[in-house]
């Protein structure tokens, strides 16, 4: 059980190590606020896809099994996009995202582990590998997230982090930071580092 | 059971389409009105801050309920408040044509200050906006630009940087070769009174822009230059009567 729940977040962190969802985490890492909206929204559809496939695992005809995970996908990433939609608070972020809540359901993660995990797990530890496969997503979007705000912006949710006096002094917000090609970068950085505290994801 | 009979599988998935289309029109329909509302919300604050009652920020302070009041107490006549939706719908009227310019949305407020849509087609996706008048129908008192999916950073700062928003407070739309209120690549001279910056790195949205503008002022030539005769008639009238008693 607790195998289910931190393999997904550390050894087989499905960005750094899995190398799945990387367009969106590309995409919507400009601002925390946003990253930490879609962290949650891919938790939710990863977790619930995950554990209502799980339910349905014995009774899927395997001819059409693809198709049907697929309607049960969009169903959650759709229900995820009407909910956000509909709260005040929750709207502009949601307006900010734009297409890529309606995305998630491209994302490799959510297919990725109801073909490898749900279809063959009782429903509980579906569940939990799936919300834990989107914790993993969601941490690394939420670590790219906060440098690309930091540096491209200056803020953090928002709020300005970096003092006036600094900008005053000559300091400029970098502009590259902002596009997607940094956030590969950033990336490849997270990842170098992952393999380099963890010996065992090294090839030889 | 048999889970791969071609009828099973029919009836399976028609089952699970079924119960899928069933949860979406309900919850579809239960959060429907919850989401026009933000809507129409997010509408009517861009139309606010296109006529400098407030900025931007300050709306999303003050809630969906304080900002859509403050557009009723404020709003001369009652106007449908279109959304982006409808705004798509009308660009395409004219476009082809079909539609006259009293029909297409203007909001006037009590101040004199009268605030039309602009509507088109940035570099991803669609963009569009507010332009408020002053109450001579030609100075531009502000303007809001909003987009589906233009580059953050980049065409982005259409909506994001008030500085190029800011620019346009003061120009003056003016129905010449230039076109009415253009934004112009490399910088507009100095002395032009209808044109604005465009944004570095950002030449095909700040083109797009320019164009939804053009397009949708052409499109209310009539009603404003008419507008502007009316103004000027009763200025005439007023200096009339004052020689009159003299």
């Amino acid at each position: 059980m607790k195998e289910t729940i931190l393999n997904p977040i550390l050894k087989g962190n499905p960005i750094t190590v899995l190398v799945l969802g990387i367009c969106s985490s590309l995409a919507v890492t400009v601002e925390l606020k946003g990253a930490f909206v879609m962290a949650l929204s891919v938790i939710a559809v990863t977790g619930l896809s995950s554990l209502v496939c799980s339910l349905l695992r014995n009774t899927i005809p395997n001819r059409v099994r693809i198709i049907v995970q697929l309607v049960v996908v969009a169903l959650m990433v759709i229900l995820v996009d009407q909910f956000l939609k509909a709260f005040e608070a929750t709207y502009a972020i949601d307006k900010s995202l734009s297409v890529y809540i309606g995305l998630i359901i491209t994302n490799c993660i959510v297919m990725g582990r109801i073909e490898a995990f749900a279809l063959g797990n009782k429903p509980v530890p579906s569940l939990l590998d799936g919300i834990a496969n989107g914790a993993g997503y969601g941490m690394i979007l939420i670590i790219v997230a906060f440098f690309r705000e930091l540096l491209g912006s200056g803020t953090l949710f928002g709020f300005q982090v970096i003092p006036q006096a600094l900008y005053d002094a000559g300091y400029v917000n970098n502009g590259l930071v902002i596009l997607p090609p940094f956030a590969l970068i950033l990336l490849g950085c997270i990842i170098w580092v992952h393999r380099s505290i963890d010996k065992s994801l090294q090839e030889k | 059971m048999n889970t791969n009979s071609n009828t099973y599988t029919v009836i399976y998935t028609t089952i699970v389409v079924v119960i899928v289309a069933a949860v979406l029109a309900i919850v579809s329909q239960k959060l429907g009105p919850m989401q026009a509302a933000n809507e129409e919300a997010e509408t009517i604050s861009q139309i606010l801050t296109a006529a400098q009652f407030g900025e931007k920020e300050h709306w999303q302070e003050i809630g969906n309920a304080k900002t859509i009041e403050f557009f009723r107490e404020n709003i001369s006549e009652e106007t449908k408040v279109c959304s982006t939706a409808d705004l798509k719908a009308l660009n395409y009227k004219i476009k082809d044509g079909s539609v006259k310019d009293g029909e297409l949305p203007a909001y006037s407020f009590k101040n004199g200050v009268t605030v039309v849509p602009v509507y088109g087609a940035g570099l991803w996706g669609p963009v569009w906006g507010y332009i408020a008048l002053k109450e001579d129908f030609q100075t531009v008192a502000g303007a809001y630009f909003d987009h589906a999916s233009e580059t953050p950073g980049l065409g982005g700062k259409i909506k994001d940087d008030p500085a190029f928003r800011a620019q346009f407070a003061g120009k003056k739309v003016i129905y010449d070769e230039n076109g009415p209120l253009s934004i112009i690549k490399g910088g507009a001279p100095a002395d032009m009174e209808n044109g604005v910056d465009a944004i570095t790195g950002a030449t095909m949205t700040s083109k797009g822009l320019s164009n939804a503008i053009a397009t949708w002022l052409k499109a209310y030539e009539g009603t404003i230059t008419d507008a502007r005769k009316v103004l000027e008639q009763l200025a005439q009238m007023a200096e009339t009567s004052n020689t009159e008693e003299e």
